[in-house]
């Protein structure tokens, strides 16, 4: 069995005759203003299609025909592949699943030490996402200090895509990349044909703001489509400063720059899953800092939904907290960011476990704090049905006014069971039966599961010989790519 | 039916609050001869033993807990009465009063209590709610119970309960029962401030603590 979201999409910000002038604003950015493709070969495949490119600027206005076209053959509906079918991901435009990452530098550990993160730490933070039932996609959580710059996320799969059964979201630094990560998914799924016609990975491509597809994201992105590879074509805008301080001039900028890199994979493939990404947040005007938590970065981040699904396409949204530690701060934003999200049926809400200080930091106690965030709000999201069943009038009648109660009904058994979100962290005792049990905080509650799932060594997704050889392809990658330079 | 298959049916069906298969399987232990006490210490108590366990580990909760409450006082309804009918009488582990303090009309708290301590071989008087202090006293003389429970879920009607405990000492009745209060305002250092004897957080901790003031354990019934 699948694994099959819950339905977001109860909230929304932007009205109907609103969303067509976004609409209308993206196209006119689009064929008028133009987007920077610093690639020849993107810009030469748009020009043959009826892309009008200025060759002296790089810049490439694509006309509505052509992006009408892109968006007939991008997919609304596709599945990403686990290494086994309980972790296929059925994708549509209303489920909503989620996405652990990304890219991290230092971790906070669980002996509370702030310090740079290690490949040791990508090992355990990925054992215990892999353990944490509410994850669907599994990403890197950190970037170790301790592996070669150039080259790591290849170091970074051999690690990640070896531990979890979950779709592995990787990323790229060139085309060779791509190929390796080819490669090493074959070591487990036998072939590279059997790679491409079920990718068991994602790639994701970051596009710069305002309106610039570098080099390296088009030569990733058209690789990847080549490939049949799904790819999350992503826009990390800064409110404010890389986009307009407007939240609608943010979605007009977003829209464009990403349905550019939509229109250049279905022109390389048509057909191939193309989800529309941010990892947006608004400029911090006191200190210039990101802030991925800030009220109106979630409204952008509600609002780009809309802008997604209006164009058909699956949307990923969601990021990182500010807070530095496991503390009210990171309850209180985890907790607004993640159910406006689900509610507004981001379908990946991505970077939604253990992400801290503008994505600086990962901590392992607030990977399992987040679980216990997203488990409430994925419940508040399914809602609750009205039938027959739940207005319960012929119960209330038997059980009727006369002092009795329905904790003995057959039906509250039933029903309370699969209704119900059953807390793990959250303590709902009185003071003194806390006190009774130790007198834990959440923190702390999370500090001592962190370390009962690390403490259990589970099998890996891949056989030991396959984890060998897979990291084998890594090492030569990352060979190869210092030899480039 | 064996007998030990027909014991372990009976707990499970406690376990499951299957209450007419409780009731069925009693009547079956009597048609095959067995002893009702027999078939009460082994049948129904080791499995609502087991429901308190899974309680506690918050594997079952209280729907599950009630259900499997209710059936067991099913299947100790049908054995006592073959107890009654062969002349012996069975001797309650305790008779306890019990109800809501008057001014507060909160009943649900107070009934899983209630529940809980009468399928675990309690006699219950339950006074309902709004209880007022001569009533409490003429029903703790009425039964001779050995056991006084209080509950109250508001702040302003918990120190009622200090009152009723004040009218046992006037009456010389103090020191024939032991005082337990609950509900959700009222704490330990609460309850040791008003002079009860105790004080439980839950209706699985209730049973507890009205067995440890009378130095009944667990498996003794």
């Amino acid at each position: 069995m699948p694994r099959r979201g819950i339905r977001g999409g109860l909230l929304k910000f932007i009205r109907e005759d609103d969303l067509d002038q976004i609409r209308f604003a993206i196209v006119e950015v689009l064929a008028e203003v133009g987007v920077l493709m610093d690639y020849r070969p993107a810009l030469e495949l748009l020009a043959d299609h009826g892309a009008r490119v200025d060759w002296s600027t790089s810049v490439v206005k694509i006309p509505e025909h052509l992006l009408e076209k892109a968006l007939a053959t991008a997919p609304s509906r596709f599945t990403l592949y686990g290494k086994t079918p309980e972790y296929d991901v059925k994708v549509d435009l209303e489920r909503v699943y989620t996405i652990g990452g990304s890219c991290a530098l230092s971790v906070l550990d669980l002996d509370g030490n702030h310090r740079p993160a290690t490949r040791q730490d990508l090992i355990d933070l990925t054992r215990l996402l892999e353990e944490m039932p509410n994850l669907d996609i599994m990403h890197q959580i950190v970037v170790p200090s301790d592996v070669p710059e150039l080259g790591y996320e290849l170091i970074n799969f051999a690690t990640c895509y070896s531990i979890s059964k979950r779709n592995y979201y990787s990323q790229a630094q060139s085309a060779e990349s791509v190929r390796d990560q080819i490669k090493m998914a074959a070591v487990f799924q036998g072939s590279e044909e059997e790679v491409k016609r079920r990718p068991t990975f994602t790639e994701v491509v970051c596009m710069v703001s305002p309106l610039k597809h570098e080099k390296q994201n088009s030569e990733v992105l058209m690789e990847s489509a080549r490939h049949g590879i799904p790819l999350y074509i992503e826009v990390d805008a800064l409110c404010g400063a890389t986009t307009p301080a407007p939240i609608a001039g943010t979605l007009v900028e977003q829209g464009a720059n990403v349905l550019a890199g939509v229109v250049l994979a279905q022109l390389v493939n048509p057909g191939v899953p193309c989800i529309f990404s941010i990892a947006s947040g608004i400029m911090d005007m006191a200190n210039g800092a990101y802030s991925g938590a800030a009220p109106e970065t979630c409204l952008i981040h509600a609002g780009t939904a809309q802008v997604a699904h209006m164009f058909g396409l699956p949307y990923q949204g969601g990021t990182g907290i500010d807070a530095k530690l496991p503390d009210a701060q990171a309850g209180y934003e985890r907790a607004l960011q993640v159910l406006t999200n689900i509610l507004a049926g981001t379908n990946f809400v991505h970077l939604s476990y253990g992400m801290m200080e503008q994505m600086l930091l990962a901590s392992y106690e607030q990977v399992l704090i987040d679980e216990e965030i997203i488990g409430a709000a994925f419940r508040i999201a399914r809602g609750f049905e009205v039938n027959d069943y739940t207005l319960s009038v012929d119960l209330l009648a038997r059980v009727g006014p006369l002092g009795g109660h329905f904790l003995t009904q057959k039906e509250t058994r039933e029903f309370y069971r699969k209704d119900r979100w059953q807390p793990t962290l959250t303590n709902r005792d009185t003071w003194d039966a806390w006190q009774a049990a130790g007198g834990k905080d959440m923190r702390q509650a999370a500090n001592e599961r962190a370390r009962a799932i690390l403490a259990e060594e589970k099998p890996w997704a891949v056989t030991p010989e396959q984890a060998a050889e897979i990291e084998r392809i890594a090492q030569e990658g990352v060979r190869k790519a210092q030899q480039r330079r | 039916m064996e007998r030990t298959e027909l014991f372990s049916k009976m707990q499970q069906a406690v376990i499951d609050g299957e209450a007419e298969q409780v009731e069925s399987l009693a009547r079956q232990a009597l048609e095959q001869g067995i002893e009702p006490l027999e078939a009460i210490n082994q049948g129904l108590i080791p499995g609502i033993t087991e429901v308190g366990r899974r309680f506690e580990r918050k594997e079952y909760f209280l729907p599950e807990l009630m259900m499997a409450a209710e059936a067991m006082k099913k299947g100790m309804a049908v054995l006592e009465r073959a107890i009654a009918e062969r002349g012996i009488k069975r001797e309650a582990l305790a008779t306890i009063v019990m109800g809501t303090v008057k001014g507060d009309i909160h009943d649900i708290g107070k009934s899983i209590v209630a529940t809980l301590l009468s399928a675990h071989g309690f006699d219950v008087v339950d006074l309902g709610v709004d209880v007022p202090v001569e009533k409490f006293l003429e029903s703790v003389l009425a039964h001779n119970a050995q056991v006084l429970g209080m509950s109250a879920l508001l702040p302003t009607t918990m120190p009622y309960m200090r009152r009723v405990i004040e009218a046992l000492e006037e009456r010389g009745l103090r020191e024939k029962v032991k005082v337990v209060v609950g509900g959700a305002p009222v704490t330990p250092a609460y309850a040791k401030q008003i002079g009860a004897d105790g004080y439980g957080d839950d209706a699985v901790a209730a049973v507890r603590v009205v067995r440890e003031l009378l130095g009944i354990k667990e498996q003794a019934q």
